[in-house]
C-alpha cells in the first residue's frame, strides 16, 4: 500500500524535529537509501564537469557520495554528511568524506572553490535555519567561487503530488518486504520543507553577499547555481 | 582522512575565536596510513594557492613528515616537489585518532579514517 505525505504538525523543537525525522531516518535507511541513489542528475554533472582544473570543492550533505566521484583526478571533492552510516558508505567507496552539521561546519573561511548541497537545506524546519545553512555554504567558498544548490519543489511534476499550501510535511520511506533487510514493510517519516517558486532565491537574496548566475527547476527540485561576491 | 583535508578544518566551537589557537587543529595519538592515488601534476600546483602552507608545514613534522619549509618559486617545474606533495597531501591518511584544539581543547576523535566534527549542544 502506497503511505500517505502528511502534514507536519510535531509539537517539538526545530533542533528535535531535525535529529528524529531526518538525522535518525537516515541512519536507519542508508543502506536501502543509498541502493537507490546512483545517476547524478544532469545538472549537476554538468555543473561538475564545467568547473576549472584544480577546483577544491565541498559537497554538504553528500549522501552516499553520489556526486563526489563524478570528476576525479583534475579536481577534488570532499563529502561532509550528518548521518554517520552514510559517510561509512562513502567512506568504502574511498570518498573522502567526515561527519559534520550542515548549519556548523568545520572548515576555515574561503576554503574552497566550490560547494554543492543537493537536497539537504529542504530539511531544515525553519526559514532561520535554512538561511543559516545557505550562509555557511558562502562562508567555506573563496569569494568568486560558486554554490550549487537543489532542494524539493511544491510544484511537482513527476510521479509525487503535495496538498498545495502545505509546505511543511512528513514524507514516507519505506523499505519493501522482501529486501535483504525487512521481511514486512518498514516505513519511516522524513521531514521536508517543500520550496515554492522563487522560494530558494529569495533565501540567497535575504543573506546576501552573492550574484545567482543560474536558477531553475529540474526533476521536481528547485535549483540556484550563484557566486559568492 | 588525507592531510588535505586536515587542511581546510578548524574548530567551529562557539567563543573559540583565537585564530591563532583554533588552526590548525593538532593530531594527537594518530595511526597513519599511506595510500596510494593517481598524481596530476596540473591540480597540485593549482591547489597550492588553497593550502596554507604554514599549518600544513607544522602538521606534517609533527607526524614527523619530511616537508619544505616554502613552497619553490617555480613549483610547475619542480618534480620532487610535486611529488613530495602528492604524497604528503593525497597519500597520507589519518586512520585514527583525535584532533585537538589548541584553544579550546575540543578533541575531535577519527575512528576508520573519519572524523567526527559534531559539537556538543553546548558548545554550538
Amino acid at each position: 500500500m502506497k503511505e500517505p505525505v502528511v502534514a507536519d504538525t510535531l509539537q517539538i523543537s526545530e533542533a528535535d524535529k531535525e535529529e528524529q525525522y531526518v538525522h535518525a531516518v537516515y541512519n536507519e535507511i542508508a543502506p536501502h537509501f543509498s541502493d537507490t541513489r546512483f545517476k547524478p542528475w544532469p545538472v549537476i554533472e554538468r555543473y561538475l564537469l564545467a568547473l576549472p582544473k584544480g577546483s577544491l570543492g565541498a559537497d554538504i550533505g553528500c549522501g552516499n557520495g553520489k556526486y563526489l566521484g563524478v570528476r576525479t583526478g583534475d579536481i577534488f571533492m570532499m563529502g561532509t554528511d550528518r548521518s554517520e552510516s552514510l559517510v561509512e558508505i562513502c567512506r568504502e567507496r574511498n570518498y573522502e568524506c567526515l561527519v559534520s552539521d550542515g548549519l556548523d561546519l568545520p572548515y576555515r573561511d574561503g576554503a574552497f572553490d566550490f560547494a554543492i548541497s543537493i537536497a539537504v537545506i529542504h530539511h531544515f524546519s525553519s526559514d532561520d535555519r535554512r538561511r543559516a545553512a545557505i550562509k555557511e555554504l558562502l562562508r567555506i567558498v573563496r569569494p568568486g567561487g560558486t554554490v550549487l544548490v537543489f532542494v524539493w519543489a511544491m510544484e511537482q511534476n513527476g510521479r509525487r503530488k503535495f496538498e498545495e499550501g502545505t509546505q511543511d510535511v512528513l514524507v514516507p520511506w519505506v523499505i519493501p518486504a522482501g529486501s535483504k533487510i525487512e521481511t514486512k514493510d518498514k516505513v519511516f517519516h522524513r521531514y521536508y520543507h517543500l520550496f515554492c517558486k522563487g522560494e530558494l532565491e529569495s533565501l540567497f537574496q535575504q543573506v546576501g553577499g552573492n550574484t545567482l548566475e543560474e536558477t531553475g527547476y529540474d526533476r521536481d527540485n528547485w535549483f540556484v547555481i550563484t557566486r559568492k561576491e | 582522512m588525507r592531510l588535505l583535508t586536515h587542511n581546510m578544518l578548524k574548530c567551529h566551537v562557539k567563543n573559540c575565536t583565537d585564530p591563532d589557537k583554533q588552526y590548525p587543529l593538532r593530531f594527537k595519538d594518530v595511526q597513519i596510513e599511506q595510500i596510494e592515488y593517481e598524481p596530476n601534476e596540473e591540480f597540485l600546483v593549482r591547489m597550492l594557492p588553497r593550502l596554507d602552507w604554514t599549518a600544513l608545514v607544522k602538521t606534517a613534522k609533527d607526524l614527523n613528515i619530511a616537508i619544505p619549509d616554502s613552497v619553490p618559486e617555480d613549483p610547475a617545474s619542480d618534480q620532487e616537489f610535486l611529488q613530495k606533495l602528492h604524497t604528503i597531501i593525497m597519500e597520507t591518511h589519518v586512520t585514527e585518532g583525535s584532533m585537538v584544539c589548541d584553544g579550546c581543547s575540543h578533541e575531535y576523535k577519527i575512528t576508520k579514517g573519519i572524523a567526527n566534527m559534531l559539537l556538543a549542544e553546548h558548545e554550538i
